[in-house]
């Protein structure tokens, strides 16, 4: 599946240790807080990935990283709408699959 | 109570979008000296205040805090300081603590908002990395921080409520009846 993705980097360190330290810090604070906050940390973890490899992204992924960016902060509003929450979600995931298959051979043009 | 108070009460937000723009030296003064009249349990007086607006310092701390959303010119962090604790022989989970950190945020965010700046609290961050970060001292806990700044014109819609109140639904009078 890796040879299958492209090999372009797009993180630099310094970004990917800025990630790491907002999935460390969440996943100890969130012991400390309601279950819903755990989606909310996962999405701004996301969204803060999304913003790092923008610039460096290809083409096969640069719209879905916009998306995350624009989407994402409206996502975190909607918690107390469980229904909408979960439709968003719903709607992200389809999103990174269609990101995935431009990624790969399955689809025989790659787009 | 005056209006302006009731008013000034009615009308702060949470602020989860800031501008860079900075906040006058003399403005931050006038937030601390409001907190220094917040109500306290026993008048012990146990919080203290880090003002933090070294733009890098500020960066660390958002790193390792992921509830703050906001890129706040100015945070003000209140800390427990244990020595107050240990001299009046309090337990650190004594609830009177916790009541001493609400009043000051609010106080902190009231004032803020009479001087027309932003305000937000944040509490989602790893207390022993903000440590860490700011050095500080053994016996400081740092317990909530508020952003402070200006506002940003944004389009974003604020956070949706879980249930749509007022003070009634919050309020009962009087004894409750016997089953």
């Amino acid at each position: 599946m890796a040879e299958a993705m492209s090999e372009n980097w797009v993180l630099k360190e310094d970004e990917a240790i800025e990630l790491l330290a907002l999935l460390i810090t969440s996943a100890r604070i969130q012991m400390d807080e309601p279950a819903h906050y755990g989606p909310l940390r996962l999405l701004t973890a996301t969204e803060r990935l999304s913003s790092a490899i923008l610039e460096r992204a290809s083409d096969k992924s640069r719209g879905f990283l916009q998306g995350n960016i624009e989407r994402i902060p409206d996502m975190h509003m909607q918690m107390s709408d469980t229904e909408a929450y979960a439709t968003g979600l719903d709607e992200l995931c389809r999103q990174v699959a269609q990101c995935l298959l431009r990624h790969s051979p399955l689809t025989e043009d790659g787009s | 109570m005056s209006e302006t108070v009731l008013e000034n009460i009615r009308t702060r937000r949470v602020v989860r979008e800031m501008t860079d723009q900075p906040v006058a030296q003399e403005q931050i003064e006038k937030i601390l000296e409001a907190a220094r009249w917040a109500p306290s349990g026993g008048n012990l007086r146990p919080n203290r205040y880090i003002v933090v607006e070294d733009p890098e310092t500020r960066r660390l701390i958002r790193l390792v805090s992921p509830g703050m959303f906001q890129k706040a010119p100015v945070l003000i962090l209140i800390c427990t300081d244990g020595d107050v604790l240990t001299e009046h022989s309090l337990p650190p989970t004594d609830r009177a603590l916790l009541i001493d950190i609400g009043t000051a945020a609010q106080t902190i965010m009231l004032a803020t908002h009479a001087l027309g700046l932003a305000s937000g609290p944040v509490t989602s961050y790893s207390k022993e990395a903000v440590k860490v970060i700011l050095n500080l001292p053994a016996s400081y806990s740092p317990e909530m921080f508020i952003c402070i700044g200006h506002k940003a014109e944004t389009t974003r819609r604020g956070m949706t409520a879980w249930k749509r109140i007022t003070w009634r639904d919050l309020t009962h009078w009087e004894r409750f009846p016997d089953d």
